[in-house]
């Protein structure tokens, strides 16, 4: 049987693990995109230092365990004189992780953008940079949008590894929780609805932007059209 | 003697084993019309692009106006960077494939490099994009988006955009070759006006009947070398050289 008052009596102490988790994502994926962009960006440069130290970062990211690289960053840095806090470890970690798959989605989506609309902006006197800037990149957007989503929605599953290096996120609280009152089945339902809570409303928010930034108009134009034929010829029912 | 307006100089560009040019030279005077014919795959578009660097070429020059674009000892310095990026400012290119940017619609595919390249204050730069596109006849395609566009309207928006920047030479590399037959005449009346101007143009073509009509001088390459050049009248008339003839069959049997 559930024990309805765990619930109750535990839930505000896991939203609190829950808030700690949204801040350390938010986070992380604030600096996981722009670094991300760099990363793509560094990978395709003419210099080969930037790219051989792009490529080598983005690399060793996407190729080891993240629960190694959250070690690597909590047991190492503090033999560098650099000795963070925990969460500060953890936003740090995701923020790598994740801009190294960030960037690999990025490179895609510019590699997508048929070859002569940067031969066409250069051709014209772009630099390289003002190219990407007002040709590539904004055609991209429409492309990397659903892949970034997801890798999003991973991010956050993986930030549930950093109650490893006691980073009082929430399955940590979970854990907690769990020690105190040995009922692992409600506790854990709850850490679990609110992971998929989490991860639901950014995938909904995501697919409305998404056909926002749909590149092709005209395409979405017979598409509603077809969807008003449907509903108005009573098909939908 | 008078300098010439653009002078390409022995330029040579392998491309893996093949060599797309062989020792190229030509000489460009201001106001002519030159148009580059030849089979597919002889150098010609290549020719092209080496003008404004979008090819560098691995030995050899190119001079505009006594200035050399892009380096000749194949290293680019900084400096030679960004007055590559001027030059290609000032010579307009125009694609067979068009590459109008569909994210903008008609008037920002003109507007944005006038302002992001030539630094021109939005109001102007809008100013000039719709007596431009007024020129090339899409007046009444400003707000349009480049998808909704037919060939022919996009390769005039595509001319349109390389003309806001108040070019000084033209590089037109098959304008016509992607559209349908019905929709070419309405590029090349365009070209026709820009030909009428004045305006020094380089143009790759398979338009016999316009490179006849408004070329000064046709050129005809084949595999990477330029096997005879003169004015449309003595090349297409009489043809030296066997190859050109064989060209020339071969084309005639094409439009019957």
């Amino acid at each position: 049987m559930l024990e309805y008052q765990i619930f109750f009596d535990y839930f505000p102490m896991i939203l609190l693990g829950f808030w700690l988790t949204l801040k350390i994502v938010v986070c992380a994926i604030a600096l996981g995109i722009p670094l991300g962009l760099i990363l793509a960006l560094g990978r395709r440069s003419n210099f080969i230092l930037i790219s051989f130290f792009a490529t080598s970062f983005i690399e060793l990211f996407r190729n080891t365990p993240f629960i190694i690289q959250v070690f690597l960053f909590y047991y190492v840095l503090p033999f560098y004189g650099l000795r963070l806090s925990a969460e500060y470890v953890g936003i740090l970690a995701l923020a790598a992780f994740g801009s190294a798959y960030f960037a690999e989605i990025i490179r895609a989506g510019i590699d997508a953008i048929p070859k002569g609309q940067l031969e066409s902006a250069r051709a014209i006197g772009m630099t390289d940079w003002q190219s990407m800037k007002n040709i590539i990149l904004p055609q991209t957007v429409s492309i990397v949008l659903p892949p970034l989503t997801n890798q999003t929605l991973t991010l956050i599953k993986e930030s549930a590894i950093l109650s490893t290096i006691t980073v009082h996120e929430l399955t940590m609280t979970g854990l907690m929780v769990q020690g105190e009152t040995f009922r692992p089945f409600e506790v854990f339902i709850m850490v679990a609805l609110l992971y998929w809570a989490l991860n639901e409303t950014i995938a909904s928010i995501m697919r409305r932007i998404e056909k926002r930034y749909s590149r092709n108009r005209k395409q979405n134009k017979i598409v509603r059209s077809k969807i008003d034929f449907i509903k108005s010829s009573g098909f939908s029912r | 003697m008078k300098p010439n307006f653009l002078e390409i100089i022995d330029i040579n560009k392998k491309f893996g084993n093949i060599n797309a040019l062989k020792n190229v030279s030509l000489n460009v005077s201001k106001g002519e019309v030159i148009c580059i014919i030849g089979p597919s795959g002889c150098g010609k578009s290549t020719l092209l692009r080496t003008v404004n660097w979008l090819t560098p070429p691995d030995s050899g020059k190119v001079i505009l106006k006594g200035e050399i674009i892009g380096s000749d000892t194949g290293k680019m310095t900084f400096e030679q960077n960004r007055s590559l990026n001027e030059f290609r400012a000032r010579i307009g290119m125009v694609f067979q494939q068009f590459n109008v940017w569909p994210h903008l619609n008609a008037l920002e595919n003109v507007v944005r490099a006038q302002i992001v390249v030539r630094k021109r204050m939005r109001d102007e730069a809008e100013k000039k994009a719709i007596k431009i596109l007024n020129e090339v006849g899409l007046k009444d395609k400003i707000d349009e988006w480049p998808d909704n566009l037919s060939g022919g309207q996009k390769q005039r928006l595509a001319i349109a955009r390389s003309l806001a920047m108040d070019p000084i030479l033209m590089l037109l590399d098959e304008p016509t070759s992607a559209l349908d037959p019905e929709l070419i005449g309405e590029v090349l009346s365009v070209l026709r006006n820009l030909v009428n101007e004045g305006m020094t143009m380089l143009i790759v073509t398979h338009e016999l009947g316009f490179a006849s009509k408004f070329g000064d001088k046709i050129v005809f390459m084949d595999a990477g070398e330029i096997i005879e050049s003169g004015p449309p009248n003595t090349i297409l008339k009489s043809p030296k050289t066997e190859r050109l003839k064989l060209f020339l069959e071969k084309l005639s049997l094409t439009s019957l």
